[in-house]
């Protein structure tokens, strides 16, 4: 059997010829030279697509090779703290991991503020999506509480980020500031803002928001603590999706962050 | 090592590689070329009963075996894979050189797309070893904790839980009361977050089946992470393992690559 349209031979059966594509059971609609035509237009088509093709992996490659870095510095700067507070417990240290941080993250969203700058605008809401942003809140909050407390439950033992802050007397709007309100804004910036966005430009929206969220979870490197973190992410992502603004999830994010921090002082 | 390459119907060329540097290349069961030397860029050209050009190309790899390219006429040939190949439409069995599918005439992956498979496969496969890490780890590490928490219990059994512990623990003092309740948790917590984490990496390899790319960064962020955090806890185990830890990061990475590539092939 031969296709009529590239003239190759076709195993006995198929309906479709394997070389051109063909459907055998049609009329074929050139017959003269149409071998050299298809071959010529499929070698052009494959040609486009490559010129097409490679510089969109370049960028895409590029642009994860930089949210790399971003992320592997925040790692850098969780390791040297982490390294340091082996010998050294002072507050000083968490400020000047706070610090590097905001370094890293001023850096991330300056050099590409053009296409963050539509996070940092208020938009105006409706009011189903004012509904759904609280009700979002609320879950968020009653699930990771019942996390925490199961962990407390099963005897897990916790860190606590204000007994050092405490024990050095530091006043209480110093401990509000470094725990609950730059790591809501760092980390926002951070995750919200340059990570989610540039996996959005690269990515779907849906696997950019899983993405960012699962980064977030490890960064706080402890494993028992990813699934509450993990659903933080989701929940912030959501949020800055919903609302086209990185100042609702930095709102939420801040308040836990405070809740955490009142629990532990009236402890 | 023997690798085949079906052309069409009536050619097929296989390349035997030997231990000392032999290469044998067959074309229809006739030596095209045999010798123990490479030409430039370790290829070898050779010539098909047509008159084609033929150009095997080894390319070494840093983790895995090489990757070998035969290209006839400048285009690269799928090699002949060990089961059948399969349209992912329709199941209907193809062949190697099959550009489209004979019983439902939908377009076949390129060769190109086979390799970025294989290296996607690759990286799913190193999760799954992860994964199996993470479980048998897990377990002796749980046996060893245990006995040695085990003798340390024995040793404070005679002391009440409201005295202080005479000797600092990594520069903190403890209540008895307090030592023994973490001392009880330390096997169950080394268990609980190797189990986590298995079950994460369980996860993500169901996942890379549907998403490959979102799942091997994830499962890549939360190796290193691992890395760094136990890193932090105990700086020696950085240097503990590090070939494998690097084999396994350089098959994730070659994931991702693989992953994103395929993902921009299709869009």
């Amino acid at each position: 059997m031969q296709c009529p349209a590239c003239q190759r031979q076709v195993r006995s059966g198929t309906q479709f010829c394997p070389g051109c594509g063909q459907n055998l059971a049609a009329p074929a609609p050139v017959v003269v030279g149409m071998a050299a035509v298809g071959d010529a237009a499929a070698v052009t088509q494959a040609v486009e697509m490559t010129i097409t093709r490679a510089p969109r992996f370049v960028q895409h490659w590029e642009e994860l090779k930089r949210l790399a870095w971003i992320f592997g510095l925040f790692l850098a700067i969780s390791f040297a703290f982490g390294i340091a507070w082996r010998s050294v417990h002072s507050p000083w240290l968490d400020v000047a991991a706070t610090a590097a941080q905001a370094l890293v993250v001023l850096v991330a969203v300056g050099s590409r503020y053009p296409k963050l700058a539509f996070l940092f605008r208020f938009h105006p809401a409706t009011f189903r999506d004012a509904l759904i942003l609280v009700a979002i809140s609320a879950v968020f909050v009653a699930l990771a509480t019942w996390y925490f407390q199961l962990l407390a439950y099963f005897g897990v033992p916790i860190y606590t980020a204000t007994a050092l802050f405490t024990a050095a007397d530091w006043p209480l709007w110093s401990i509000f500031l470094l725990v609950s309100l730059a790591p809501a804004v760092l980390e926002e910036l951070a995750f919200r803002g340059v990570i989610q966005s540039s996996l959005e430009r690269m990515l779907n929206a849906r696997d950019a928001w899983l993405i960012q969220a699962a980064l977030f979870s490890v960064l706080h490197l402890h494993p028992l603590i990813f699934p509450s973190h993990f659903l933080m992410g989701l929940c912030f992502g959501y949020m800055r999706r919903r609302s086209r603004s990185i100042y609702p999830g930095m709102l939420l994010h801040a308040c836990w962050n405070a809740l955490v921090v009142l629990q532990e002082l009236t402890a | 090592m023997d690798r085949k390459w079906e052309l069409d119907e009536a050619t097929t060329v296989t390349a035997h590689f030997g231990w000392f540097g032999k290469k044998v290349i067959d074309v229809n069961g006739r030596k095209a070329y045999d010798a123990r030397k490479y030409t430039r860029k370790r290829e070898i050209e050779f010539a098909m009963p047509d008159g084609r050009p033929g150009l095997l190309s080894v390319n070494p790899e840093f983790i895995g075996r090489p990757t070998v390219h035969l290209r006839v006429g400048g285009n690269l040939v799928v090699e002949t894979p060990k089961k059948a190949i399969t349209c992912e439409s329709c199941s209907a069995v193809a062949k190697p050189y099959d550009k489209f599918c004979g019983k439902c005439g939908k377009p076949m992956p390129t060769a190109q797309d086979y390799e970025l498979r294989g290296n996607v496969s690759s990286a799913t496969n190193a999760i799954k070893a992860l994964a199996v890490l993470f479980i048998l780890g897990g377990l002796l590490m749980f046996a060893v904790t245990k006995s040695q928490t085990d003798a340390a219990l024995t040793r404070i059994q005679a002391m009440q839980d409201d005295a202080t512990y005479p000797k600092q623990i990594q520069g903190r003092t403890y209540k008895v009361g307090e030592l023994r309740k973490e001392l009880e948790w330390e096997p169950w917590g080394v268990l609980s977050i190797n189990l986590v984490l298995a079950a994460i990496m369980i996860g993500l390899a169901i996942w890379a089946r549907r998403a490959p790319l979102p799942a091997v960064l994830i499962a890549t962020a939360t190796y290193v992470v691992l890395i760094v955090a136990n890193g932090i806890s105990d700086p020696r185990s950085l240097a503990q393992g590090w070939i494998i830890k690097l084999i396994v990061i350089a098959f994730l990475i070659k994931g991702i690559k693989a992953a994103l590539a395929l993902r921009d092939a299709r869009a």
